[in-house]
């Protein structure tokens, strides 16, 4: 009980937090950046760090969500709710699709087949007129009855839910038979075959868990952006922060993806805005005229990536397990 | 019970398993002896179902060639696999639990049974399969197995890298569990524990059977003194 207990009262903290921050649209929009990786690394934790199978495309389902629910929006004017819905059947369409091809195989075939599905899923919606092709789609005004979605807390809200479910099943899936079963599979796929578990329908399972949560947070994505096209929603380079997030933070793990996004998220933001290359300057350390300052002035912005591979290395040199480990004493 | 029919495996161009035809009846030990590489290890994987393969295998008469190894496992065939492959961050009482996915209702009365043969793992119920030794998984690999339910249970190198000791402890427990009902299929290279305690035995040299017999029979057999007992 403890585990659910403890997101939940986190989750009623993090609910109150707007609260306190008042009408400040900068911090409530890092904040959502923060709960949708947190929840996109935490839906993708389900997969790879509970059943070991690393999706290497999980911008997929993140994009099918999105697009879909800007669709049905766009063309036909249908209400974003039952968008969100129309956005999981079709993400599980292509994770079920996925899964009962490439599960069958051995190996590591999933991670790779999952990036040739995610580049298939691009260029199929980057190709297509209705799809708004590589223009993307772009809507001007969502109405959903009853709620201001001018304002950034409707998406606040969503995002914090979406997170509370995905760790809620998480911490479920953790002390359930399936949990278990996908636990056996990670270690040892042939011994938990040899005990009777039927492998690619446990692996096809956790795939469908987080390939829904996925599309959710697509969608709300997209509902709160209103705007999207392949670069933002489809491209390999979300499908990476995802695992990447996961990875720095703790595989496996329940708040492991959690406490990623709650480091990554901000520093990249911190990085993009410059606030780190003005810190130097303001600190002494660099000059803003000297050639490092120069150089950090016009190209710090665009290495949040950069940061992110050298914490990578730096993690799995050190600190295998994520950063979590950091916060137990033991295990 | 089981029936083996010309069984041939290949990984990729090499050809492993060569025509190989054997039986075994209910309630029997045989062991399938022989050198590294000779195939052991490949047919039970065939007969688990865990790789491809050619010819005919029957259980109880109805055909299980090349069934997915989860139907296999729900036939009552069970497969200890070479190496223990033991869930080491869970407990000895998960790993035991993992064993009986098939039979959820006979989990209780399953495990009774294996910590009355492997006492030492009723002692050690909450220690992490990975933090034991190499006999004590070794049992945990054999507990597992017999916690599905087993018609017949196929064991892979059961004394590998183990101490004099515990091969005889699992040698007794494989006599034990027979007595007990279970048919076994024992692959090994410790040719004179296994001859010992089998009804009856094959050799196989290079993917093919060059060899059968009783147990006893092929104890006394020189050419088996010579090639695997040194003598």
């Amino acid at each position: 009980m403890k585990p659910f207990i403890t997101i939940i009262i986190t989750g009623t903290f993090a609910a109150l937090l707007p609260l306190l921050i008042g009408d400040n649209p900068y911090i409530t929009g890092v904040l959502i950046t923060v709960l949708m990786m947190a929840a996109l690394a935490s839906a993708w934790n389900i997969l790879g760090g509970f059943a070991g199978q690393f999706s290497f495309g999980h911008a997929a389902y993140f994009g099918t969500g999105a697009y879909t629910t800007m669709i049905l929006l766009y063309q036909w004017n249908i209400n974003p709710i039952p968008g969100i819905m129309a956005g999981i059947v079709a993400a599980c369409i292509i994770a079920l699709v996925t899964g009962s091809i490439v599960f069958r195989l051995r190996g590591h075939y999933f991670g790779l087949a999952s990036i040739a599905v995610a580049e298939i899923v691009r260029l199929t919606v980057l190709n297509f007129e209705f799809t708004g092709g590589a223009q993307g789609i772009l809507v001007t005004d969502v109405a959903l009855s009853g709620l201001d979605l001018n304002s950034k807390n409707p998406f606040y809200y969503g995002m914090l839910l979406v997170l509370v479910i995905t760790l809620l099943i998480s911490a479920y899936l953790r002390t359930s038979k399936t949990g278990f079963y996908l636990q056996a599979i990670r270690e040892d796929q042939d011994a938990a075959a040899s005990l009777g578990i039927n492998i690619s329908q446990y692996k096809n399972r956790a795939l469908l868990i987080s390939a829904s949560l996925t599309s959710v947070l697509g969608s709300l994505y997209a509902m709160y952006i209103r705007f999207i096209d392949t670069n933002a929603v489809l491209d390999l380079r979300l499908s990476i922060e995802i695992i990447l997030t996961a990875i720095i933070g703790g595989v496996g793990t329940l708040w492991g993806p959690v406490l990623g996004a709650l480091l990554l998220v901000p520093l990249a933001e911190m990085l993009r805005t410059n606030i780190l290359g003005d810190a130097l300057v303001k600190a002494g350390l660099v000059s803003e005229t000297s050639p490092i300052g120069i150089f950090l002035k016009e190209n710090l912005a665009h290495a949040h990536v950069l940061v992110y591979g050298i914490i990578t290395v730096v993690c799995i040199l050190y600190l295998p397990k994520g950063i979590l480990v950091l916060f137990r004493r033991h295990k | 019970m089981l029936t083996i029919e010309n069984l041939n495996a290949s990984y990729g161009e090499m050809q492993v398993l060569r025509n190989i035809s054997l039986a075994i009846s209910a309630r029997e030990i045989v062991s399938v002896v022989g050198s590294n590489g000779a195939g052991k290890s490949t047919m039970l994987k065939a007969i688990s179902g865990i790789i491809k393969s050619s010819g005919t295998i029957s259980f109880n008469g109805a055909p299980v060639s090349n069934l997915p190894p989860h139907l296999i496992v729900q036939r009552g065939i069970v497969h200890v696999p070479e190496g223990r492959k033991i869930f080491s961050e869970m407990t000895v009482v998960e790993n035991l639990m993992m064993g009986g996915y098939l039979h959820q209702k006979e989990i209780k009365k399953n495990m009774e049974r294996v910590l009355t043969i492997f006492p030492r793992l009723a002692e050690r119920k909450k220690q992490l399969g990975g933090t034991m030794s190499g006999g004590e998984q070794q049992m945990l690999a054999i507990g597992r197995g017999l916690m599905g339910n087993p018609k017949l249970l196929l064991l892979d190198e059961p004394s590998l890298g183990l101490s004099p000791l515990f091969t005889d402890v699992v040698f007794s427990a494989i006599g034990e569990i027979n007595t007990l009902g279970v048919t076994v299929l024992l692959v090994e290279q410790n040719v004179y524990q296994s001859l010992k305690i089998s009804h009856r035995a094959y050799v196989i040299e290079t993917g093919s059977i060059v060899l059968t017999g009783t147990g006893s029979e092929l104890l006394n057999n020189q050419k088996v003194k010579t090639a695997f007992l040194g003598m």
